[in-house]
């Protein structure tokens, strides 16, 4: 039962109150599923602890090579943001898939991807883009790569009871490169993907360099298509080349049924047209500019 | 159980109320303060019925921990008419047909409010997209749609004008 | 009466104001002094019997007034939904439930409510109650439940000739000599098809507030669509006479589609049972997901048709059979076979026809009325085989419809002819709509994708009867102001009845909407009527209005043919002035009082003048309208243009179009938002809406973000047509309008998408998963 609801000025007074309660608080972000999980009692805590009046959290801010989102970012702002949508229209476009407006204009990025579903739109948009975590605890602060945020199905590596993301990164679009997100669903608004891809390709000279193909839920965390992406560095884009990726990842994909979101047979049956899909627009968008 | 005190701003007056730590702001809002016209529907952010509009952005009150409404101003469907007189929005809601039970349509009006607040020329696809968190079971949106096009087509005449509608 | 002012105008709703402002009060509103709040403990178990239940931890919690289970809860067996009441003379009532049982039949079923000063507390006091299930089989599924092994549901229910569990009658409709008509027939086609579980999903959720009075007398606020049968069944299940019991829906009600036929889930009951024990006031609100687990769905069924054409496309035998999923409760599980057996036969003019329908008891939650009540699932089996028919024939699927659609005064099986239809007329105008003539060349958006278009065509009632008991009354009331007071019994839960009947009102009197308020939805203030459903409500509850407008009429061309020295026959009224019927241009006569309309013939006398006159000489003039409704067909069509993907099988309607003979659109911007909504709800039972369980018994979509309602992100471009009919039957020529919107949608969009892709799909709904699985069936 929640004894306490608290708003830390800083990053170092969030960490401390989450100490003092010794496992018993909680970081609240746009607390969107964890409203939900509490009143079904999969979470339990005695403190809330909100980030929202944490200054700088709710900023998007460009670096010189890369960009940084703050934990109180929502999917919102990274739906309007022409910076984003110039360097990661994967993402935003992941992010204009998720709930509803109303939704989005709480939820946070970062709390889409401490949540630990491994098909969450952010997450796995985020997930091609070589992205790393800024992590503070007591310890101290860390970045840790993105695919080592996954403990398992659903569990986030993130202790959200001692730790704080505080901002999610990622490197600036260079030439030659560009990413994509697709997911299959149910309907258009309020649902959650039945399967997602995203991908980041570089193309130098029609050929494919550094492909990055992500795929879920397949997995603990946006699980890397390792085989399709091998076999496509250094090829020619070609539709047989691209075609030839989406059998390799599912080769490796072992999708579970879910009687809400897909059956197994469905998932491994569209991934392949999904993977293409995701390549294509990769590769327009890389050669967009 | 530590309540605490929260002031906010309530469709253009302060307002102070105590709630448990992890109350809820529907209920806040329906409970505390008798203020019916907000709905719950679902009470998982599922069904928009409970939209309200936080510093002018629309959210599930059903979603909201009633402490992140302190400092802010929190507008419902009992504030859209202005010194009582119809907003364009309640006027094109019954003109265009956009009612039918009245459940969703507090929370489907709040959603098309925070758009036309920010974007008097909305394209279709920007309004669908407004009210796309609102499920409506009754209309099938076609005249939803039609009703928010109609208000917004007011609120520009009226800018032209140079009257206001909050 | 020539002149209607009001009817088929498009007059803003009357509750349009306090809709748009938050101040319409529903059930889930209300609040009352000491209210106190229940919550009820579900079964976890498909089927069970309770061993033992020990209440005394909850009952000791602070703040727990009442706690009640099936060993103090009333022992008197009813059934929640309407038949309970409206059961006709030939049929037997199957009243199967009571308000808690020793057994548990479903998973959701109630084993106990607790009533507490708040709902943190009651929920808590649902966490100290023990109860111990003994375990017992459970079936699912229909067939399996009508087989030799299964379990009883019911003990000494439903063993029949057809199989175990089946309740009440089994619905048979013979006409002419099927067997001999398929042998007669060039070409046979038979098909099963498979028909899902939806829900209504009305946005309010079932809810009732409860309360009693020192003396007895019992008030319930409730979400009801039928107050008066709702008192009724109350009455039976606590044992208290109808003159004790108030039901009323305060003033509105957050949509119905059927989900309260009847009690609004077991809210009314449970909130009366919690307040007789408290004696305070206690409110009873679903959560979404007892909604979904604990109140009726749409029935799921598998229809199997067999259609019988001559060469020439003449239809000749039709042989239809279907079996319903009723859940753990019979429900409408009589009824709704019925209605679906009939409404399927009565589209087409064949000479040999029959049905056989019933339900099963399984141990799942309840199946009931949903908007359409039957028709959508035989809709969909017989206007899949018409396409099949069609391909078969070499015929287009518009021309072997219009050949054979009903016309006026055809045969058919029902006991009420068919006076009007404008199906043909439907069929044309909206087939231009959406350039039916283009789909032998339609052209798909991308090479992986596949484009089609479909149609269908069905009917309707416009009342309950003979299905159920069906009659109306209504109070009118001329005040001595000369405005009027009209009282009917049916709710205002979205439809637009607070408007539409005042329109009726207005010219079937001759007086301004604005000068009539109507009472509805209210046992104690109203007469006896039997709800708003069966698209009944302008057509049935208008009758009695009509009827007792046109009295009230009579009365006062009575009282003041002497005072205009003429017969009251050469008398009329409208727009609030009575004058002779002679009078040329009424508009313009002067107005004179009564007593100077001797010596005026050309003027006019206000209403006003009249009622005050009788009413200072101790008279006034008040009527009733006491109706039995005969019956009419509405007719409708669904045009759809789709698009598949055929690497996913997401399906794009590229376009819908429904046009409706309604008769008379009383008011047609109502009007409208019926059928769009309505298509809205087929597109979703077309393509997106089920609720499944696993084997366990458990719901899968049993929330919003599960049960996949289309959004407004999800709606197609859409087109609703009006063609009016005048029905001799109907108010105004008016016919029934709520459900028909819902009944073709799905089976146009399946046929749309059989003409996309050459796969016909039987089973609803065709979602992606569906479609692909076909399309590639290697995989």
């Amino acid at each position: 039962m929640v004894q306490d609801y608290v708003f830390p000025g800083t990053v170092e007074q969030a960490v401390a109150m989450l100490a003092e309660s010794k496992g018993r608080a909680r970081v609240i972000a746009g607390g969107t599923d964890l409203v939900l999980d509490m009143r079904d009692g999969k979470i339990t805590a005695d403190k809330l602890v909100d980030l929202r009046a944490i200054d700088g959290m709710q900023r998007i801010v460009e670096h010189d090579d890369s960009i940084s989102i703050g934990a109180s970012v929502t999917h919102s702002q990274i739906v309007r943001s022409t910076l984003l949508r110039h360097h990661a229209p994967g993402l935003v476009d992941a992010c204009r898939k998720v709930g509803s407006l109303q939704i989005r204009n709480v939820a946070t990025v970062v709390g889409n991807v401490v949540n630990g579903n491994p098909a969450a739109d952010a997450a796995v948009a985020l997930a091609c883009l070589d992205a790393t975590a800024t992590v503070v605890d007591e310890q101290g602060t860390r970045t840790i790569p993105f695919n080592e945020l996954y403990a398992g199905i659903c569990i986030s590596c993130i202790n959200s009871s001692c730790q704080i993301v505080t901002q999610i990164s990622f490197p600036k679009k260079k030439a030659g490169e560009g990413s994509s997100y697709i997911r299959m669903e149910q309907r258009k608004a309020l649902s959650l993907p039945m399967l997602n891809v995203s991908s980041k390709v570089r193309v130098i000279n029609s050929q494919f360099q550094d492909v990055q193909l992500l795929m879920a839920p397949v997995g603990a965390g946006p699980q890397h298509a390792v085989t399709a992406e091998d076999f496509l560095m250094g090829k020619d884009i070609t539709d047989e080349n691209i075609r030839q990726a989406g059998v390799l990842a599912r080769e490796q994909a072992t999708f579970r049924s879910s009687a809400v979101r897909g059956s197994k047979e469905y998932r491994i049956g569209v991934l392949p047209v999904c993977v293409e899909r995701a390549l294509r627009a990769a590769i327009a968008d890389a050669q967009e500019g | 159980m530590n309540t605490k005190l929260i002031s906010f701003v309530l469709n253009g007056e302060p307002v102070s109320v105590r709630v448990d730590p992890f109350e809820l702001f529907v209920d806040v809002l329906r409970e505390k303060l008798q203020l019916t016209g907000t709905k719950k529907g679902c009470g998982e952010g599922g069904c928009g019925s409970c939209t309200v509009l936080i510093n002018g952005e629309a959210v599930n009150s059903c979603l909201l921990p009633a402490m992140r409404v302190e400092g802010t101003s929190i507008q419902t469907i009992e504030g859209v008419e202005d010194n009582g007189e119809l907003h364009p929005l309640q006027t094109s809601f019954i003109e265009k047909g956009a009612v039918q039970c009245g459940f969703c349509t507090p929370g489907m009006i709040m959603s098309a409010k925070a758009l036309l607040d920010k974007n008097k020329s909305p394209s279709k696809e920007e309004i669908l997209e407004a009210v796309s968190g609102n499920i409506c079971r009754c209309t099938g949106y076609v005249k939803i749609e039609e009703a928010i096009e109609d208000a917004a087509k007011t609120l520009r005449k009226a800018a032209v004008k140079g009257e206001s509608h909050g | 009466m020539a002149n209607l002012r009001a009817v088929g105008k498009s007059v803003d709703r009357r509750d349009g104001v306090d809709k748009t402002t938050g101040r319409a009060l529903f059930t889930s509103d209300m609040t009352f002094p000491g209210m106190l709040h229940a919550k009820v403990l579900r079964s976890p178990h498909a089927h069970a019997r309770i061993v033992s239940i020990d209440t005394s931890k909850a009952e000791k919690l602070d703040g727990v007034k009442a706690v009640m289970t099936h060993k103090n809860g009333p022992k008197n067996l009813f059934n929640a939904a309407a038949p309970m009441f409206l059961t006709v003379s030939n049929l037997e009532r199957v009243l199967d439930q009571y308000l808690f049982d020793e057994i548990v039949r479903y998973v959701g079923d109630e084993v106990a409510a607790v009533a507490a000063t708040t709902e943190a507390i009651a929920e808590k006091a649902l966490s100290l109650i023990e109860v111990e299930y003994e375990l017992l089989p459970a079936v699912l599924d229909a067939e399996e439940a009508m087989s030799e092994n299964a379990p009883e549901l019911h003990a000494g229910k439903g063993c029949t000739p057809e199989g175990k569990n089946i309740p009440g009658e089994i619905i048979r409709i013979p006409y002419g000599d099927v067997e001999k008509g398929l042998k007669e027939s060039d070409v046979v086609i038979e098909k099963s098809f498979t028909l899902p579980i939806v829900k209504q999903v009305q946005m309010e959720t079932q809810s009732a507030v409860a309360q009693v009075s020192g003396s007895g007398d019992v008030t319930v606020w409730s979400t009801t669509q039928t107050p008066h049968p709702s008192r009724a069944i109350l009455g039976q299940v606590f044992g208290i006479p109808a003159s004790k019991i108030r039901v009323l829906a305060p003033p509105y009600v957050g949509g119905g589609f059927g989900v309260r036929i009847g009690l609004s889930g077991l809210a009314e009951a449970i909130a009366l049972g919690l307040a007789l024990q408290a004696k305070r006031p206690v409110k009873m609100v679903y959560s979404r997901k007892e909604d979904f687990i604990a109140s009726d769905t749409r029935h799921p069924a598998t229809v199997t048709v067999k259609l019988g054409a001559k060469k020439d496309g003449t239809f000749h035998a039709l042989d239809l059979k279907g079996i319903f999923n009723t859940g753990a409760y019979c429900g409408f599980g009589t009824e709704l076979p019925g209605v679906c057996g009939a409404m399927t036969l009565a589209i087409y003019r064949i000479p040999h026809q029959r049905y056989l329908g019933h339900s099963v008891y399984t141990n799942r939650t309840s199946s009931g009325a949903m908007r359409g009540f039957g028709n959508p699932q035989g809709n969909f089996a017989l206007e899949q085989v018409v396409d099949m028919m069609a391909d078969a024939l070499g015929m287009s699927p518009y021309e072997l419809r219009l050949k054979n659609i009903m016309k006026v005064n055809d045969p058919w099986c029902l006991p009420f002819p068919c006076l009007s239809t404008e199906l043909a007329e439907c069929m044309k105008q909206a087939s231009e709509s959406i350039g039916w003539e283009k789909r032998e060349s339609l052209k798909a958006s991308a090479p992986h994708k596949v484009r089609g278009m479909g149609m269908a065509v069905g009917t309707h009632v416009s009342n309950a009867w003979p299905f159920c008991v069906d009659y109306d009354n209504a109070y009118f009331t001329v005040q001595s102001d000369g405005t009027v007071h009209v009282a009917s019994g049916v709710p205002e839960m979205g439809t637009g009845v607070c408007t539409s009947l005042i329109q009726i009102a207005a010219d079937a009197f001759g007086i301004d909407m604005d000068r009539i308020s109507l009472s509805f939805g209210d046992t104690l203030t109203t007469p006896f009527d039997i709800g708003s459903h069966a698209s009944r409500t302008c057509y049935a509850a208008g009758l009695a209005i009509k009827e007792a407008a046109e009295d009230a009429r009579a009365q006062i061309f009575d009282y003041v043919a002497p005072y205009f020295d003429v017969t009251p026959e050469m008398v009329s009224l409208q727009d609030g002035y009575v004058f002779v019927s002679s009078l040329s241009d009424p508009d313009a006569a002067s107005v004179v009082s009564l007593d100077d309309v001797k010596e005026h013939k050309q003027s006019k006398v206000s209403l006003e003048n009249i009622a005050y006159h009788a009413h200072v000489r101790n008279k006034q003039f008040i009527s009733t309208g006491k109706i039995v409704p005969k019956n009419a067909p509405p007719w409708h069509v669904c045009f759809a243009d789709v698009e598949v993907d055929t690497e996913t099988g997401k399906v794009d309607v590229l376009n819908l179009v429904a046009a409706h003979d309604v008769g008379t659109a009383v008011n047609p911007m109502i009007v409208e938002g019926q059928i769009e909504g309505g298509v809205v709800q087929g597109l979703g039972y077309a393509l997106t809406e089920e609720i499944r369980y696993n084997d366990s018994g458990v719901q899968t979509h049993s929330n919003m973000h599960s049960y996949m309602l289309p959004t407004a992100e999800d709606i197609p471009p859409m087109k609703s047509i009006i063609v009016e009919s005048h029905d001799p039957t109907g108010p105004f020529g008016a016919k029934g309008a709520g459900e028909c919107s819902l009944v073709c949608p799905a089976s146009a969009i399946a046929n749309a998408l059989a003409n996309a892709t050459n796969i016909r799909f039987t089973e609803l709904p065709a979602t992606p998963e569906r479609i692909f699985a076909k399309l590639h069936p290697q995989n």
